[in-house]
């Protein structure tokens, strides 16, 4: 699970050009959009095309990523659960 | 003041709920739902959405017109409005000149340029002919020349209200005189650009959309068109039309708060009903009922609920949205809408909103469930889209077109102010960013060129092209936003930032601040990376953030977000005369006191699939290396070279800035039938006089010149007669030596002039004959003809 919260984090810098941002600075615990990222909802649709990408998981409902983006270990979960 | 109140008589519309006004009609008061499967082309990842599709054919509907999918649509509702209003032989006994188009459109021929992308990514097919049509000014084009329209013709695009925001324009147009016959509306065809689009936004609905129901999750995606003739009210009545309805207010307004989510109390949609309120001189109460805007997306529905109740208080009259019937139609969406409400005020009954079924006890609104009689005697109708950019038109009755003597009357100051301050200007080109590099430039003969590669092309190829170069390190962008801006949205920021941000004032509120932003042909990388991605991906995984920034209104709307600015926000997209026509919408704001000030400009990117055709058919395989205007140079097959750029001219009343750079006047889009140079000296002097000035008042006729013989020679000959009525010589002169040719060049061309009249570049730089004036530079007439026949002018004065 720790592995996974890395590698996501990762993916989040990169696929959102988080200049200056390092893995340590994203809190594991709090809520990946709408906090200290200052990423928006674009941003996290863009997430979910990345998930779909990478892990091919196809979220169709706005809830669905709302539920796994509360944080990014209930992201991990979320992927962990559903990726094929 | 006399105040010329536009009238409708004519309208017309096709769409998934039936072809022909009577038709869709029928259809709403069945309350029978158009939306089916999708056939128009596959889409694996969308097969089974249910879409407003048009079944009828298209093609044989529109008859021998060429053009895109969305421009038939646009021809046939054109056709039948024209028919209605007595217009269908041609302008009988109205001037042509008299007679314009206003169109709004999204998609244009997107649905070609797809199947183009698939061709050459999938078999490496170059079938250049399926760009043919891309451009979503095409319809505004086919409809004048089908018309044989005259007067000023234009494409607005912003989004899913573009079709509300042409109907705006065109009411503007008739009301200050500039016409007096509009066709106004809006078309555009599903494509898979925005069925992909929509799905990366996860606002489709599985379903089937259900407005302001609590199960809804998203839209149905439709296309259609939807056309009006507007009319001033005494032409109508001198040539005996019938009068359907009027227009009787209109009122646009910006959230300048998201790309996409509308601000969610609904200021920006509660500005633009009070606006068009007040425009029409009424007071809530006397609206009888709402045509929402009502997507079916959560946010919008809460978001106008909220704006709704806001204006209404406990008294909400009637509200129905009509989506279910056709889908969401995007740009049509407006036009179908403005269609439907003269039927209404004409039926006396009122469309239903079918798919509401389960009340939302968030939004606490009961909408009309199923088609009813209605006493009505306004409609106010909304219009959302993307960037939030908002409009409300109110449509009222026949009957009461004469009596607006009885409300307050608005002053048409329309004519009465034409001279504004210019405050600043600001530009990003091949010549540089600041004026000192644009100055070195033109002493130097000319931009530099560079290659632009085409990996595309198999073998690879390269272009020869005016570029911008990179824009990435600019500290005026902060770095956190510049990671969410495609490469022309920061074009466009910087030349705001350059131009406004200079010159900006705390006095003025952000909302008497309004923004024209226009540009030929949009965020081409953007918008080719996200069809790219679809093709190669099988529609798998969509990207949101392309989408988002394809649309041709984000260059407008990120400027009035990055400076809080909730004026006006419109995006003209007319090819050569979008700077023009941007210029036109700025001032008019500015004219009639809406706006202190107008922000006003253009910018187009280059594009590998935009640059390959010409590759391929040789256009730059000749002699020339550089766009030398007036060298003629360039042999009849070949092309200028291509370019980039983005200006910004920030612009104030004139009589209220001391720190002014110049002034600006005569400013008109207009067509013409051909490139004749008597006929457009006359224009040019006919709009110089109503202004105050002749033909012996211009140093200079700044022009689109570009190397191209014909195009070189017709502008001299324009000056020449120019100089004939002057008894004296106006100089020819060009621009495009240091910026390339590009649709949005003359916003580049404003920037030159700007500087020409005050004395910081020396016109033998520009003109046609390398020789300096003896008189001196101080007035500079700024004239763009396209080879369509659109046309723009101003005149820029030290």
């Amino acid at each position: 699970m720790e592995s996974l919260i890395e590698e996501l984090k990762n993916k989040i810098i990169a696929g959102f050009n988080l200049e200056g941002v390092t893995p340590a600075d994203i809190n594991p615990e709090a809520p990946i959009f709408g906090s200290g990222l200052e990423l928006d909802s674009i941003d996290a649709l863009e997430l979910v095309a990345i998930l779909e990408a990478d892990y091919g998981i196809v979220i169709a409902e706005r809830a669905v990523a709302d539920r796994a983006f509360a944080s990014l270990r209930a992201l991990a979960e979320f992927v962990q659960a559903n990726r094929s | 003041m006399f105040r010329r109140t536009p009238v409708i008589t004519g309208t017309g519309i096709l769409c998934a709920a039936g072809c022909g006004v009577g038709a869709v009609w029928d259809a709403l008061r069945a309350n029978r739902s158009g939306l089916g499967p999708l056939t128009l082309f596959s889409s694996p990842r969308y097969a089974s959405q249910l879409v407003g599709q048009v079944r009828a054919d298209v093609d044989e509907l529109a008859g021998p017109v060429r053009g895109s999918r969305s421009d038939k649509l646009a021809w046939i509702a054109a056709r039948e409005a024209l028919a209605a209003a007595g217009l269908a032989d041609g302008p009988g006994t109205i001037d042509p000149a008299r007679i314009g188009v206003m169109l709004g459109a999204t998609v244009g021929g997107m649905l070609g340029t797809e199947t183009f992308l698939a061709a050459l990514l999938r078999e490496k097919k170059h079938i250049f002919g399926r760009l043919r049509f891309h451009e979503c000014a095409g319809a505004a084009d086919l409809c004048a020349q089908q018309m044989g329209a005259l007067g000023p013709v234009a494409t607005l695009s912003t989004a899913c209200s573009a079709g509300a925001m042409a109907l705006l324009a065109a009411a503007e147009l008739i009301e200050q005189g500039e016409a007096d016959v509009m066709l106004a509306g809006a078309g555009d065809s599903l494509c898979r650009l925005t069925l992909n689009g929509f799905g990366s936004l996860l606002l489709l609905d599985p379903n089937g959309c259900r407005p302001f129901d609590a199960r809804r999750t998203g839209i149905s995606l439709g296309e259609g068109a939807a056309m009006l003739v507007l009319e001033a009210e005494e032409t109508a009545r001198a040539r005996g039309a019938t009068i359907l309805a009027r227009l009787a207010g209109w009122g646009a307004s910006c959230d300048a708060y998201h790309a996409t989510a509308p601000q969610a109390e609904g200021r920006g949609a509660l500005t633009a009903m009070q606006r068009a309120l007040a425009r029409g001189g009424l007071a809530p109460g006397e609206i009888d009922f709402v045509s929402a805007h009502g997507t079916a997306t959560p946010d919008n529905d809460a978001m106008e609920t909220r704006a709704l109740k806001q204006l209404f208080g406990n008294a909400l009259p009637p509200v129905a949205s009509v989506k279910r019937f056709f889908g969401h139609t995007l740009a049509a969406s407006g036009a179908i809408k403005a269609v439907l409400a003269v039927q209404s005020l004409r039926e006396q009954a009122v469309p239903g909103t079918l798919g509401f079924e389960v009340p939302d006890a968030r939004l606490g609104l009961e909408p009309v469930r199923e088609f009813r009689a209605l006493p009505v005697a306004h409609i106010l109708s909304n219009s959302f889209g993307f960037g939030g950019n908002n409009v409300a038109l109110v449509f009222g009755r026949a009957e009461a077109a004469g009596s607006a003597g009885s409300r307050p009357t608005i002053s048409n100051a329309g004519r009465a102010r034409t001279s504004f301050a210019i405050l600043g200007v600001g530009a990003v080109s091949a010549a540089g960013g600041s004026l000192a590099e644009i100055i070195a430039t033109f002493r130097n003969g000319g931009a530099a060129t560079s290659t632009f590669a085409i990996p595309a092309l198999s073998p690879a190829a390269q272009a020869t092209v005016y570029a911008c170069g990179e824009l990435g390190s600019d500290p005026l962008i902060e770095p956190g936003k510049r990671r969410k801006l495609s490469r022309l949205q920061q074009m466009a920021l910087l030349a705001a930032h350059k131009s406004f941000g200079a010159s900006r004032t705390s006095t003025v509120a952000p909302e008497k601040v309004c923004v024209a932003f226009g540009t030929g042909l949009g965020s081409l990388n953007d918008t080719a990376a996200f069809v790219e991605n679809m093709i190669l991906k099988d529609e798998r995984a969509p990207r949101p953030a392309l989408f988002t920034s394809s649309v041709h209104n984000s260059l407008a709307s990120q400027i009035a977000i990055e400076f809080s600015l909730s004026g006006l926000n419109s995006t003209p997209i007319q090819r050569e005369i979008s700077f023009e026509t941007a210029l036109w919408q700025g001032t008019t704001e500015l004219a009639a006191g809406r706006a202190d000030l107008a922000l006003v400009g253009a910018a187009d990117e280059l594009n590998q699939y935009q640059l390959a055709a010409g590759v391929r058919r040789g256009w730059w395989n000749g002699a020339s290396a550089s766009l030398r205007p007036f060298a003629g140079a360039l042999k009849k097959h070949e092309r200028p070279l291509p370019g980039e750029g983005g200006a910004l001219v920030t612009l104030g009343h004139a009589d209220s800035a001391a720190s002014r750079l110049a002034v600006v006047s005569a400013i008109r889009i207009g067509r013409s039938s051909g490139q004749d140079a008597e006929a457009e000296a006359r224009w040019v002097e006919q709009t110089l006089k109503r202004d105050g000035m002749a033909a012996n008042d211009v140093d200079l006729l700044l022009t689109g010149a570009n190397g191209l013989t014909a195009q070189d020679d017709f502008y001299r000959a324009v000056a020449a007669v120019l100089s004939r009525q002057a008894g004296r010589t106006v100089a020819c002169a060009a621009y495009k030596h240091a910026c390339g040719e590009y649709y949005s060049a003359s916003a580049f061309g404003f920037f030159t002039a700007v500087a020409l009249v005050r004395g910081e570049l020396a016109p033998e730089l520009c003109t046609a004959d390398k020789t300096p004036l003896p008189g001196g530079c101080r007035t500079v007439v700024l004239l763009t003809v396209s080879p369509t026949g659109t046309k723009g002018m101003c005149c820029v004065r030290a």
